[in-house]
């Protein structure tokens, strides 16, 4: 899910999708007429897992039959969304980043669907399935996760002759001597506007941006955590050890295949992406843990990864349940998200990753997805996501772009964030206290 | 309606059409054009008013309270006009403007007394040459410029490397603007280009040839004589100009993600999309549009006002 929110920004925004008219009526009303024909659920979703999980469904479900709209990536889709609703024409099911979920709670687009999940809540691991449970209410069904990992070029590891690191203070060490072997080349690069990535690095080293206490909102975007994370990358920049460039331009994508930037600390989605950018450099890469922060610590954070969600506007609310639950519990959706290289939030999906053949990029790597599967097991207990994610999301951006381009510290960057976050939450009435 | 039409004009359609012949044709025959008017006009505009004065409140309390349209007077304005991210568009607009307008008009002008001068060879070949840029969509435009700028995979940058001078910063710093513009330079003058040649061909040659008897060289017609001429044309592409620069949006956007100075709120109109799509704020960007399209027909009718004047004389 987040390969395709990184590859339409790496298409430079091409498509604005201004107009966010949805035109097919998500009630699908003259499907039910008399209740004898089949039901026509309208489900929005994006990836090229879609269309496989979706098939298998229709084939296993004559009478509710899922028509899929890809309505753009998370951000397009999620704003699409929030409009389609307070227009009454929403589909009745639609694919939802985790960050963004929130969001579509308090706009109103997911619904509750607490009373339909009781029986897959024990096919997930509990750090998942905290990503759809809010205040006792669950508004999604997991679909696939993206614990934080580091792909890197083996190849290159091999010949400059160093270490996979495995805490971020090694991480700093190797970089350095990276630099050193072979200064044109960088161990990895700090994209300022990877908002998602440097939220993963946070929550890995105990950060909690948003936290419920009661009726009230915690927002703690410039806590310590956070800015320990923060100094750690403004050091590294400053020394020039690591670049600091936007991601996956024309720029970073020749460093790329130049075997220039030699890892991506990321998470599980990353080998596409690579493979989608460099795919002569293909049996090069390889999957490792993401570095912890301290030593023996392996509970790392989520970067991306998203939900199913039943929206409030569905006038069939139990089928379109059923259909969530089922196209990410069943072994036929599960096949079809691992073939299309989606890494599944459920656990028997991740069970029929380890009989699955390595990724195209990573074929030299026997073990790939056992080392995804120890990852993805020891996964940080709880993230919890505020209501304006794509708030904080856009003020990081400029925040960190600009503090990357004039020198500015990055813990200033946040305080930035955290500002803008709390004063849109105030504007929209919530009760928030600064943590 | 006819004065002589008695109380019962609604009867029937023959009656009605006899009757009413005179005064009814009209609207008739306006009625498409004030219907498309009111559909794709006033009433779009109507609901950006109204939406500009509505806000999203959170109703019911608790955490995860709905989020609720109310009516909230004019603080969209208020929060409009004193956000430093929508005003400080504004200084990099103008910023971008006094290097985009002036040079765009001026190669326009200069290319097309040139394809105006008796002299010139390949005019054809190099009216159709200037103008192919206008031909590109803009986000194409930019994405290829972006290829041009960016130090691995710019030529310019290649060359300068090879120097031993380093890369060109072309995305960052003061350079940035010059950047944008270019984009825009490259793909305006063309157009502008051939409204100043189509009013240069309207130009009586009488004129020009009694300008050469009285001794005036190709440069004094050109300048005496084909510029004062074509004033009218000039106010015509600088206005165009202007609103194109205050609508100012696909360059940047497109370049934003190749580098780390273009900011969501670079110029006015980026930060409308980011409250309207990014913030889901619509009311504050329908606000900020208002505002926007304000400033432009003020801007516009003061433009006209005063070039009127000047290149049309008392009579326009």
């Amino acid at each position: 899910m987040r390969r395709r929110t990184l590859a339409t920004a790496a298409a430079a925004g091409l498509v604005l999708a201004l107009g966010a008219c949805s035109s097919g009526g998500g009630d699908s009303a003259g499907a039910d007429g008399g209740g004898d024909g089949p039901i026509t659920l309208e489900y929005w979703a994006w990836g090229t897992a879609q269309d496989g999980m979706v098939e298998a469904w229709n084939a296993a479900h004559p009478d509710v039959q899922v028509e899929k709209t890809d309505a753009g990536g998370s951000t397009d889709s999620s704003a699409k969304l929030l409009t389609a609703t307070r227009a009454e024409n929403a589909p009745d099911v639609a694919v939802v980043q985790y960050d963004t979920l929130p969001a579509m709670i308090v706009g109103g687009v997911a619904a509750d669907i607490g009373e339909h999940t009781a029986d897959v809540e024990g096919e997930f691991n509990p750090g998942v399935w905290s990503q759809v449970e809010f205040d006792g209410a669950v508004y999604g069904v997991p679909q696939d996760v993206g614990p934080q990992a580091m792909v890197y070029n083996q190849a290159r590891f091999a010949e400059l002759g160093i270490p996979v690191p495995t805490t971020w203070a090694e991480f700093a060490t190797v970089a350095e001597q990276v630099k050193q072997k072979d200064p044109a080349s960088t161990l990895a690069t700090f994209a300022p506007a990877e908002f998602g990535g440097f939220a993963a690095m946070a929550q890995q080293n105990g950060a909690q941006w948003w936290s419920v206490d009661g009726d009230a909102w915690t927002v703690s975007i410039d806590d310590e955590p956070s800015r320990q994370v923060a100094q750690y990358w403004q050091d590294l920049v400053d020394r020039d050890v690591i670049d600091a460039e936007p991601l996956l331009t024309p720029e970073w994508n020749a460093k790329l295949a130049a075997g220039k930037v030699l890892s991506w600390p990321s998470a599980l989605w990353a080998n596409g992406v690579i493979n989608g950018v460099v795919p002569e450099q293909a049996g090069q890469w390889a999957l490792a843990p993401i570095p912890a922060w301290q030593a023996g610590q392996s509970a790392v954070s989520f970067q991306g990864g998203s939900a199913v969600v039943v929206t409030t506007s569905s006038e069939h609310p139990e089928e379109a349940a059923e259909f969530a639950k089922w196209i990410n519990t069943s072994k036929e959706g599960s096949a079809a998200q691992i073939e299309a290289g989606q890494y599944p939030a459920s656990l028997v999906g991740q069970e029929l990753t380890l009989s699955s053949a390595p990724p195209v990029q990573s074929p030299q790597q026997a073990d790939y997805w056992q080392v995804a599967q120890r990852i993805a097991s020891s996964t940080v207990p709880e993230v919890s996501w505020g209501p304006n994610v794509n708030v904080a999301n856009s003020a990081f951006q400029d925040a960190f772009n600009a503090a990357v381009t004039d020198g500015t510290p990055f813990t200033e960057a946040l305080a930035t964030v955290q500002e803008a976050v709390v004063a849109d939450m105030e504007k929209s009435g919530f009760t928030v206290s600064a943590g | 309606m006819s004065t002589t039409a008695p109380a019962t004009a609604t009867a029937g359609a023959p009656a009605l059409r006899r009757r009413t012949r005179v005064p009814l044709a009209p609207y008739l025959f306006l009625t498409p054009g004030l219907v498309l008017f009111a559909l794709f006009l006033v009433v779009p505009i109507g609901y950006a008013v109204w939406l500009s004065l509505r806000g999203l409140r959170i109703s019911g309390g608790g955490p995860f309270g709905r989020r609720e349209e109310v009516f909230v007077g004019f603080e969209n304005y208020a929060a409009a006009l004193t956000s430093a991210d929508f005003l400080s568009g504004f200084g990099r607009l103008a910023v971008y403007g006094a290097i985009a307008v002036p040079l765009t008009l001026g190669l326009a002008l200069l290319f097309a007394l040139l394809l105006d001068a008796t002299t010139t060879a390949a005019k054809r070949f190099s009216r159709t040459a200037i103008f192919i840029p206008y031909a590109v969509p803009g986000v194409i435009a930019s994405l290829l410029w972006g290829f041009l700028y960016l130090p691995t995979t710019s030529p310019v940058s290649h060359v300068t490397e090879a120097l031993g001078w380093g890369s060109v910063p072309f995305l960052s710093g003061a350079a940035l603007f010059g950047s944008v513009a270019n984009i825009a330079i490259w793909g305006g003058v063309g157009f502008n280009m051939i409204i100043i040649y189509t009013s240069l061909r309207g130009i009586p040659s009488e004129v020009q040839e009694a300008a050469r008897i009285d001794g005036a060289s190709e440069t004094q017609v050109a300048l005496r004589i084909k510029v004062p001429l074509v004033a009218p044309a000039l106010v015509l592409t600088g206005l165009f100009s202007l609103i194109g620069t205050l609508q100012v949006y696909g360059e940047p956007t497109t370049l934003r993600p190749m580098t780390t100075s273009i900011t969501q709120t670079w110029v006015p109109l980026m930060t409308i999309y980011r409250d309207a799509f990014t913030r889901d704020d619509l009311p504050l960007a329908a606000a900020a549009s208002v505002l926007l399209a304000l400033g432009t027909l003020v801007v516009s009718v003061v433009l006209l006002r005063l070039a009127q004047r000047r290149a049309f004389g008392d009579a326009a």
